[in-house]
This record gives C-alpha cells, sequence and structure tokens, in this order.
C-alpha cells in the first residue's frame, strides 16, 4: 500500500486493513529499529486494540490476509500436511515443528489421555481428532514476546513471520503463544511457526481430505469463534 | 554414524535379561536397505537356528526404512521380525503394521529396535528421542492394549506413540498380535513380547528425518506419486460410475454421490473424487462399506490409516450396540480385522439393532475384542480351525463337561454375537484347553489330532505344514499366487501382485501393461480360466516377491504399492514403477535405479530363504518346506474353466521354472553358492556351508 492511499484512508483504514508494520513504523516517524509506538499513539489511534500496553509501548499489527483452518469432521489423521509443511519449508520430515499441528492431539486429543479416554477426543476415544493451525492473531503473542523483533509481517501475505536471521532461538514466542504453535526447532535452533507459504499454504494445497483451508481472515475469525475461541 | 540422511544411522538394541541399552551403527545393514531386510540380518548374524520362539535367546527386531517418516507417499509401516511361534520349526517370519509408531521411531532418531533377552518381571522400553530406559510395567501387566497405550501416554505425553501387547501376549499365545494406535496391529509376534516380559514400547521423538536432496526436487516426486495412485490396493478404477471414469469395476474405489462418512458431525460425501482432484484422494476408498456392508455407512466417522498414507483404507465406527457387550462405541479396523474375528460365529448372526445387521456387529464386536484383548485371527484361520474342530466334534471330546458348558456354546447355536467374548477371552486369558484354539494350525492339528481331512480340504484353506493359511493364493491369480504362498514361513501377505490384477481395467488392459512389464501378456489369465504355466507368469512372481521385500524394507505399504497403474487415461493407465527408486536416491544420496534397487530387495529374498534352509537343517526346500496342499489340484489333472484348480504337473514345471529364475537349485529349491555369491553374501554361503547345506 502506498503512501497516499494511507493519507485518503485514515488511520482507521491504515490500522484494520492491509498496512505492514513497516510501513505504519514509517508512518509514525518511528525507525525500523524502533519497533513499536508510544502509549500516546496507540491512544490517538481509537480503533486499535488496547490490551496488553505492559511497559507503556504497542506494537501495531497489520491483519493478516487469511489463517489456515483444519476441519476434524473431513480429516483423518495422515499428517500428510505436517511433512508437506516442513519439507516446502525446512527442506526436511519434521512433524514436531511442523506450523499445522495434528499429530499431538492424535491419540488422545487436547487434554492428552484420561481415566474415559475412550469416552474423550482422539483415535483412541470417540475418535475427533483435534487439529490445531495458526491463527495469525490480530496481537500475536509469539511477535509481542520476541526480545528481538524478529516476528514480523510478511509483506504479501500480511502473516506472522520469523526472520531466522535475527531470531536467536529463546523459545519466548513459543511459551508466549496459548495455542503452543510456534515451536523452537531443536535442530536449527530456531522458531518456526506458520508463514502461509507465499500466500498458498502447502498443508492445504495437499491436503489428502480438504480438510485444511486457507481462508481469508474474517472468515477464518468467524470459524474459530464459532468453536468458542472469541478471544480473536 | 550420524552423517547419514533417509536413515537415521542408528539401531537401538535393548537387552532385557542385562538392562544394556547400546546403539549399532545402521552403515552395517544398508546392503539390505532397512525394514525386513535388516530384520532378517539380525537373526541370521545373532540367533543360532532351532532357537524356540519363547527362548529368551530369540530376538525380536522392530525395524523401519530410509524412506519411512519422510513424507513418502504411505510410508507408516513398521516391520516386526522373529523366530515365530505359528512355525513349527519357530523359523524367521515378519509381521507388520502400520499406525504412527515406525515414523515416530526415525523422529525419535532411530532405524531400529533390537529387543533380546528377557526381563526378570514386566517392563515397558521408553524412548524420548536418545534417551531410552527400561521401566516397571508392573501395573501395566495384565491390561488391554487400550488401556495401556493410555497409561503410557499419560506418563510420557499425549504425543506418545505405544507399541504394545494385551492379555494373549503375555500368556504366550501364539496367535497374537503386537498393537498399535486404534486399529493397527502385527499378527503372530505379541507371544514373543510376552515371553521377554515384555509389554511395550512407547516413543516420542522431536527429530527430523533428513533427505540428500532439496525439497523442490523431493516434492516433484510426489507429485508425480500422487498423480499416478488410485484408492486402496492401488484400484485404479471406481466401483460405480462417476463423469470422470471409462471403466466401472468391482473394485475398492467406493466412492460415490450420495456415499457419506454418515457419522461424521457434519456427515461429509465422499463424491465423485476425481483422479486429478488431490484434495479427495482420501475419499476414494469408503472402506466400512466395502468390508462390513451398507448398513456401516451410517456408523462411518471418518476412515483413517497410517502416517503419510493419503489412502485411508481403516474404517473407525461410532457403534452405539457395542457398549451392550461392555465395549467403547468406538470400533476401527480393516479387511480381514473385522472379518476374520467375526467369521467365528460358525452359525450365523441374529440381529441386533435392526434387520440383518448380525454380521456387521459380529464384525465389529469381534475386531473390538480382539484389538483390546491382543489376540491375533490368523488371517482369519482362527475360525477355519474353530469350525473343523466343533464341527467335527473335537472340541466336545478334548473339554471336560464344566468347560464345555461354561464356553457357552449355546450362544453360538443361537446366533448370538455375545458368544464372541467368551470365545476370545478363553484364548486371551488361557482358560482351559479350549484356549488352545490359538495356538496355531501346526501345534492345534497335533494336540488335537486332526484329520487329513483338515489339511486337504479346501474348506481349511490350510496351506502349509509350515502352518499358515492361504493368502492371495491359486484361488486369485494361478500359478503366480500359488508360487508366492511357498517361499515365506506365514501366509504370503502379498500384493504386488494383487494390487494388479485387481485394479479394475479391462483383462485387455492389464495384458497390454504386463506385456510391458514381464515380457508377455500371458503373464496373466483371465479370472477362473487357468493356463498352462509361462515365462511371463515366472518372471511375474519372482518380481511380486521382489517387490514385496523391498517395500517391508524400504518401508512401503504393499497394500498400495507397486504403483504398477493409474487412474489416468491419458497415460493409458500406465503407473510408475520407478518412484521407490527415486525416493531412495532422492533421500538417501545413493543413487539407484529401479533395477539396482530391485537387486538389493531380491538379497533380502535370498536371505530369507537361506535363513531358512537354516532354521530347518534342510537342503531340500521343495520337499521340506515348499510342499504344496494336496486340494488345490484338479483330481483329474488339467484346469478346468471356473475353477481354481491347478494341475499338478504344470505346478511341478512351474517350480522348476521358478527356482531357475530365482537362482534357487531347480531340484530342491535351496539358494546356491552362485547365487548368494552373486548378491555379495558369501558371509551367508559360509554359514550355509558350515552345517552342510550349500550346494554348488
Amino acid at each position: 500500500m502506498d503512501k497516499e492511499k494511507n493519507k485518503e484512508g485514515g488511520v482507521d483504514r491504515l490500522i484494520n486493513q492491509t498496512t505492514s508494520r513497516r510501513e505504519f513504523l514509517k508512518m509514525g516517524g518511528k525507525g525500523a529499529a524502533g519497533a513499536v509506538l508510544t502509549v500516546s499513539l496507540v491512544s490517538f489511534l481509537s480503533s486499535c486494540t488496547t490490551t496488553g500496553l505492559g511497559a507503556g509501548k504497542k506494537r501495531v499489527w497489520a491483519t493478516a490476509s487469511g489463517a489456515v483452518i483444519h476441519s476434524t469432521a473431513r480429516c483423518s489423521g495422515c499428517r500428510r500436511c505436517e511433512t508437506n509443511c516442513t519439507m516446502s519449508n525446512d527442506g526436511k520430515a519434521h512433524p514436531y515443528i511442523a506450523r499445522v499441528k495434528i499429530g499431538r492431539n492424535l491419540n488422545f486429543g487436547k487434554k492428552g489421555p484420561t481415566a474415559a479416554y475412550w469416552m474423550n477426543d482422539g483415535q483412541i476415544g470417540n475418535l475427533k481428532i483435534d487439529g490445531e493451525t495458526c491463527h495469525q492473531c490480530a496481537d500475536p503473542y509469539c511477535g509481542n514476546a520476541c526480545p528481538v523483533g524478529a516476528i514480523g509481517v510478511d509483506p504479501s501475505t500480511k502473516a506472522r513471520v520469523v526472520d531466522e536471521a535475527k531470531c536467536i532461538g529463546c523459545g519466548a514466542c513459543e511459551r508466549a503463544c496459548p495455542w503452543g504453535m510456534a515451536t523452537l526447532d531443536p535442530e536449527a535452533k530456531k522458531s518456526k511457526k506458520c508463514l502461509l507459504c507465499n500466500g498458498d499454504p502447502q498443508c492445504a494445497r495437499y491436503c489428502p481430505n480438504g480438510a485444511i483451508k486457507f481462508l481469508p481472515w474474517a472468515e477464518a475469525v468467524k470459524l474459530y469463534q464459532a468453536h468458542g475461541q472469541d478471544h480473536i | 554414524m550420524g552423517s547419514m540422511t533417509g536413515w537415521t544411522g542408528k539401531v537401538l538394541r535393548v537387552n532385557l535379561s542385562t538392562g544394556a541399552i547400546t546403539t549399532v551403527d545402521t552403515g552395517k545393514y544398508v546392503n539390505y536397505i532397512g525394514g525386513q531386510g535388516l530384520g532378517y540380518k539380525v537373526i541370521f548374524d545373532e540367533v543360532a537356528p532351532g532357537t524356540d520362539a519363547f527362548d529368551p535367546a530369540n530376538k525380536i527386531i522392530f525395524s523401519v526404512g530410509p524412506l519411512t517418516g519422510t513424507g513418502a507417499v504411505c510410508s507408516g509401516r513398521t516391520t516386526v521380525t522373529t523366530c515365530s511361534p505359528l512355525n513349527p520349526y519357530s523359523a524367521v517370519a515378519d509381521s507388520h503394521f502400520g499406525g504412527y509408531w515406525g515414523s515416530e521411531l526415525k523422529y525419535a532418531g532411530w532405524d531400529a529396535v533390537i529387543v533380546e533377552g528377557k526381563a526378570a518381571t514386566p517392563v515397558w522400553i521408553r524412548i524420548e528421542d536418545d534417551k531410552v530406559t527400561i521401566e516397571s510395567a508392573r501395573r501395566l501387566w495384565g491390561k488391554g492394549t487400550f488401556d495401556t497405550q493410555a497409561e503410557i501416554a499419560s506418563i510420557m505425553g499425549k504425543e506418545a506413540h505405544v507399541a504394545c501387547i494385551g492379555p494373549a501376549g503375555e500368556n504366550l499365545v501364539p496367535a497374537s498380535f503386537i498393537r498399535t494406535g486404534q486399529s493397527h496391529h502385527g499378527g503372530g509376534h505379541g507371544g514373543v513380547l510376552g515371553s521377554k516380559n515384555l509389554k511395550a514400547i512407547g516413543i516420542k521423538g522431536t527429530q527430523s528425518v533428513k533427505i540428500a536432496s532439496n525439497a523442490a526436487e523431493w516434492n516433484k516426486v510426489l507429485r508425480e506419486n500422487l498423480a499416478v495412485i488410485g484408492a486402496n490396493n492401488q484400484h485404479v478404477v471406481p466401483n460405480s460410475p462417476q463423469p470422470w471414469a471409462e471403466y466401472t469395476a468391482a473394485t475398492r474405489w467406493t466412492a460415490a454421490p450420495g456415499r457419506f462418512w454418515g457419522a461424521a458431525e457434519p456427515p461429509v460425501e465422499t463424491g465423485t473424487c476425481d483422479p486429478k482432484d488431490l484434495n479427495s484422494i482420501g475419499f476414494r476408498t469408503l472402506k466400512s462399506v466395502f468390508d462390513l456392508g451398507p448398513l456401516a455407512e451410517k456408523y462411518t466417522v471418518r476412515m483413517g490409516g497410517c502416517s503419510s498414507c493419503p489412502i485411508r483404507c481403516h474404517s473407525e465406527l461410532k457403534i452405539p450396540a457395542l457398549e451392550k457387550f461392555g465395549y467403547s462405541p468406538y470400533v476401527a479396523s480393516t479387511c480381514v480385522g473385522f472379518s476374520g474375528p467375526g467369521a467365528v460365529m460358525l452359525k450365523g448372526s441374529k440381529d441386533v439393532v435392526e434387520k440383518d445387521d448380525g454380521p456387521l456387529m459380529a464384525k465389529a464386536l469381534g475386531a473390538q475384542i480382539t484389538n483390546d484383548l491382543g489376540v491375533w485371527c490368523n488371517y482369519s484361520q482362527i475360525a477355519k480351525d474353530f469350525d473343523y474342530a466343533y464341527n467335527s466334534g473335537i472340541i466336545k471330546k478334548v473339554l471336560s463337561p464344566e468347560e464345555y458348558t461354561a464356553m457357552r456354546f449355546d450362544l453360538l447355536e443361537a446366533k448370538d454375537v455375545s458368544f464372541l467374548t467368551y470365545f476370545y477371552e478363553a484364548i486371551a486369558f488361557k482358560k482351559g484347553e479350549f484356549s488352545h484354539m490359538a495356538d496355531g494350525i501346526a501345534i492345534l492339528a497335533k494336540r488335537w489330532n486332526f484329520g487329513d481331512d483338515y489339511w486337504n480340504t479346501k474348506k481349511y484353506s490350510v496351506w502349509s505344514k509350515m502352518g499358515y493359511p492361504k493368502h492371495h493364493s491359486n484361488e486369485t491369480d494361478a500359478q503366480v499366487g500359488t508360487l508366492i504362498s511357498i517361499v515365506k514361513n506365514r501366509d504370503a501377505q502379498n500384493h504386488s501382485h494383487m494390487n494388479f490384477i485387481g485394479s479394475g481395467l479391462p483383462l485387455a488392459k492389464q495384458r497390454e501393461i504386463a506385456a510391458e512389464i514381464w515380457g508377455n501378456a500371458d503373464a496373466i489369465d483371465e479370472p477362473l480360466n487357468y493356463t498352462p504355466i509361462t515365462k511371463a507368469k515366472i518372471k511375474f512372481a519372482k518380481w511380486s516377491l521382489v517387490k514385496l521385500a523391498l517395500h517391508d524394507s524400504l518401508t512401503l505399504c504393499n497394500w498400495m504399492w507397486p504403483m504398477t497403474v493409474s487412474p489416468l487415461k491419458e497415460r493409458n493407465y500406465r503407473g510408475n514403477l520407478g518412484l521407490e527408486s527415486q525416493y531412495y536416491s532422492l533421500a538417501t544420496g545413493t543413487k539407484k535405479t529401479e533395477a539396482e534397487l530391485d537387486f538389493d530387495a531380491e538379497r533380502v529374498l535370498h536371505l530369507h530363504r537361506a535363513l531358512t534352509m537354516l532354521q530347518m537343517n534342510s537342503k531340500d526346500m521343495r520337499k521340506d518346506h515348499d510342499a504344496l496342499p494336496s486340494w488345490i489340484f484338479n483330481p483329474k489333472g488339467g484346469f478346468v474353466k471356473g475353477s481354481d484348480y491347478m494341475d499338478r504337473a504344470d505346478m511341478e514345471l512351474s517350480m522348476d521354472m521358478f527356482y531357475e529364475e530365482l537362482g534357487w537349485d531347480k531340484a530342491t529349491g535351496a539358494v546356491t553358492r552362485a547365487t548368494l555369491l552373486k548378491f555379495g553374501m558369501a558371509d551367508v554361503a559360509a554359514a550355509l556351508d558350515k552345517k552342510g547345506l550349500l550346494l554348488g
């Protein structure tokens, strides 16, 4: 988005639509190294998120173009998405760091095994598969937690992406994500999180059951909310 | 070690007698590929011929291969190799399970686990990446397979994958299995784990499987693979007319508009599944309806299967009526995993919930009980053995009157499926004389003094004195099926030939393709219109065995591989037989053509032969091992249209030609010195020579 359009569209448009973090910071008069906005500026931007102001500074994120969504009804648990993800993005088969998480809940659901495991989620339970995908949060826990500003916004998809050159492998993002999606690669010592594969997520493209979809963000949010996740 | 790709480079060795946990370099086994080849080599190197299956000196090897866990299509299988308790010589046999355990083993950094010795008290093995420990199984012993998996996952974490035995394995039932996940088991080896006091192996891995090549090259092969793949058993023609399809045939491509995963929430339509639609491959096989009939559709939650496999051949069902019998309503299995356990209802099964649902309920309940208790149906043989023993009056003779009453055969007679609980619990908990029902053909027939009619009647389908039943033998593919059935020490479980002849393509098309691969269209006969042996049939039989060894070693699923044909008219239905070697080359960095990799797989086959000769102390395999059952032959000689009869003279000639093609001695079927040396197996030749078993 060019600056002229931003001016014409006003601040709301600037925040809620597609401006990248870098562009926004330029407009706010901050250099790339700043990576934060002052509270006063955030207060001025009334439609901006007002939570998590913490140390008095707030970073503002362009909304992602979309998010990857998993359908438990259609999923058959083959986990091809996990190896498609890491083979395409990391050149190896590595489900542990896959940006879409099917395997970890496969047998016993999100809760893990309980005494009533056979009635609870999972293949060894009621057969329900609790797949998890990155929400590309409006206000991403991973990005906000990163101490070195290594998580930014992809210029084309607006996905929250890791700049591996900057990432120091501290795992702050992994600890911050409420859904456990960002994962520290124990081999590369870098954070791995969903980067939307330049707008063509490989997990979705090759899902043999069409159980993973890449949806526009607003639709994805509706689906998350339909599953009781109102935080988005 | 450590620098390999494809393979992890490390084999884990756990000695349960001493508690020693050590590592072996995988490089030692690379000539044998991995999986089955690795398993055979360990038995050859380390287990003395004549070792009883339940002797602590026997070893059991859980092995995967260079493609397992890479994301190669259908690469989720594990091969389990040991001296078999079902074989009268405790000869080597491999069983296999799918699921996620094998891939997880790779992700933990291991190509195989060799278990040796015997623990003093029950234990389980815990593998978390490089950290391996032997844990007490005191609290797990006696539990079913599902409770065991839940208990271990509650200790290791929900991501853990567990392979375990149920009470049947603990009680040394020869026909018992090793289970992982909801619906996967490898038959026949559960008792070996029990004999070692080993309840389970749990794995959690955080590592990667690396490939020598790059993602672009790898994904190119993957896309080609997804282009040529069909439905289950590589059936490439749909079961009902579809807008994209030229042909229709009685295949496992059972998806269709109006056919649903009926118990999914919301129900999911399987649909037309155009072969070019990569996002509906997983719907092609609606196996629940194929295995259990149309009533199963409404119970189908989904189709499941193994890691990395887009073809979902396991039916996952919610059948509320199972709770009446004390079991979870959620049951999953496939094919003989349903039909085998249910076939015990010799007199039929009466309705449970609705009209004519008895057979479905018998299969579902039978699967559920055996899944939990760990009893293996021995590829349906247990029901045939029961049929013989029950209907011939033997059971009445060998059981005490009290035991006979307690077995509730009245329920069997009343067609009440709850009989299945009595049947399988007696076996798994080793209750009384009846429990020997699961001793397997060789031991049971001797114990209960079965007559010649048992061995010689087609109905009981006993293939061999080696103690195994027919499995895609003469009834499906004439001489080819017969020849592939004589080699192993258990049922043949070969699908290289079955996938091809069952693909659904018209016979003329199949013959066209057969001529390209095996040199002549006469490699295949019209179903049940058999003709004399030909050179192309011999080549087809050898090819089928070599491909099976290849797949069980790489590991790829032989219920899908090889990709001989495709569903694509524009390719004239040709598949791609080079895919295995392309994956192998990219993964390991060692470039091999299809022929070169098949050569390695053939080595595995020769090792199996030599090992069996050593274990049987025989160099006349034709007589001692490969003897054919009498019931396959036409008493009048010749072939009869509409019958699966074989001709004895033709079959003797077939065996001559088959042995020659394999480089085995024409008269005896013994693997020769020249062949072993050709394959670089001087150590194997020396071992045979030492025992006076080497010809040539």
